[in-house]
């Protein structure tokens, strides 16, 4: 069962990076980018590692996203190309 | 779990760590670039942990409830500085990038080339 | 460029197993990771250090320089960004206006630059989930610093925490606001404590062992152990939440 969680989770995330990745509108992609930091806080904490996952649940999701999202807000929000 | 000689949990770090490298270098726009760096940091953080875990094992802490065997500590010391590092990197990066902006009105590397 | 990147990936993802494929299966106990420098900590560690978070005692004290360095990371990083041009770019993000109607007051230069932004008012939801949860929030990572010996948690975390907590206030109550929360002359000199506090406990050690950010080590000493390691903690909690604070102020122009 732990197994199966695991690969779900794992799968979970490859799905997201490839979605961070091809998202044209950039403010979609820094939410998608905080989703991907709470999965990556749930897969650390099923690693038996509950220090980094409270540092990636306040970090990933928290400061860096505020961060791209403050950038965005300076600079633009759609790619082009 | 292992599948055709693979370690499955390995490769998905492999893989995250390409889809981060892809983003990094292919993609024109530098905001995009910076969510491919972080991908990438994140996959060796999982690698790096995933490779000092122990299966059913305990978190490291020697307190009353937990028992033999322990994930191994280093590696979650490791990730810890490592993510720091990354959050540094990153906000250098940003506040690059908003300077960037201000100074020649675009972010993405095909037009920035062009510019005289 | 994309087909340079793809053939790139390909290459480098080949290496990778390849690279992979030697290691154990993960998980197993008794792979390599787990026997020499990792069972010596967990063997030794508690009666060394008096701490019962291994993660910590390899943080503080066995890899007490990697902790060091990052935290000389982390404050060169708040000077890069510092030491750029402020007011750069549009006129920052849209204004926010609590709903008890008071807006934040816009400042003059930085608005100089581009269009301004309509005010956005901040969902009464957010405000009110933000409001009850920060003390809360702000207990937990003081009880995550004063704990982090014998629980999960530590330095790093409470900072984050901390630092996230910060965010908060400022994107709901406005920038002035949560800026009060941290007068400026403190800020200036805490966000500093990081590097000075761990100069400062590694300078002690070198006088009591020889060793620079030595701790000593015989048993009746582990007062001096502990009042080291506190000190520590506190300067990367305090020094990391307000290099994140300073972070996020910078940013927002």
């Amino acid at each position: 069962m732990s197994d199966v969680f695991d690969a779900v989770m794992l799968l979970l995330l490859i799905a997201i990076a490839v979605t961070v990745g091809r998202a044209k509108d950039l403010l979609a992609a820094v939410v998608k980018f905080a989703l991907y930091g709470l999965v990556l806080c749930l897969v650390w904490q099923h690693r038996g590692a509950p220090d980094v996952a409270i540092t990636e649940a306040a970090v990933g999701a928290g400061v860096t996203s505020v961060l791209f999202l403050l950038t965005i807000a300076k600079t633009t929000r759609a790619e082009k190309s | 779990m292992v599948l055709f000689g693979l370690d499955l949990d390995y490769a998905a770090c492999v893989v995250l760590f390409c889809l981060g490298l892809y983003m990094l270098v292919a993609k024109s726009n530098l905001i995009k670039k910076v969510l491919g760096l972080n991908v990438m940091e994140t996959a060796v953080f999982a690698f790096i942990v995933t490779a000092g875990m122990v299966e059913g094992g305990d978190p490291p802490i020697l307190v009353a409830g937990t028992s033999p065997p322990y994930a191994s500590p280093i590696p979650h010391a490791m990730v810890l500085t490592g993510i720091v590092v990354a959050v540094s990197v990153t906000a250098v990066a940003l506040a690059l990038i908003v300077q960037i902006h201000a100074h020649y009105g675009t972010i993405e590397v095909d037009e920035l080339k062009e510019l005289p | 460029m994309r087909w340079l990147g793809i053939a790139l990936v390909f290459v480098a993802a080949a290496t990778m197993i390849a690279g992979v494929a030697d290691l154990p299966v993960h998980g197993t106990p008794d792979a390599p990771i787990h026997r020499h420098v990792g069972a010596r900590y967990l063997e030794h560690g508690v009666a060394e250090t008096g701490m019962r978070n291994m993660v910590t005692a390899v943080l503080l004290v066995y890899r007490g320089f990697d902790t060091f360095l990052e935290v000389v990371v982390i404050f060169t990083a708040l000077v890069a960004v510092l030491a750029l041009p402020r007011g750069a770019g549009k006129a920052g993000p849209a204004r926010v206006v609590s709903p008890s109607g008071s807006t934040a007051a816009a400042t003059s230069d930085a608005d100089a630059v581009g269009p301004q932004q309509a005010d956005v008012p901040v969902s009464p939801v957010v405000f009110f989930v933000v409001r009850l949860l920060a003390p809360f929030i702000a207990i937990f990572a003081l009880a995550s610093l004063y704990r982090g010996h014998i629980t999960p948690g530590g330095g790093f975390q409470s900072a984050a925490i901390f630092g996230a907590l910060f965010i908060a206030l400022a994107l709901v109550f406005g920038r002035e606001r949560a800026a009060r929360l941290v007068p400026v002359p403190a800020r200036v000199w805490l966000q500093a404590l990081g590097p000075v506090l761990f100069a400062l406990v590694a300078f002690v050690g070198w006088c009591l062992t020889g060793a620079f950010l030595g701790y000593p080590a015989d048993a009746a000493a582990h007062a001096v152990r502990e009042a080291m390691v506190v000190t520590l903690e506190v300067g990367i909690a305090v020094g990391g939440a307000v290099i994140l604070a300073q972070l996020f102020m910078a940013m927002e122009g």
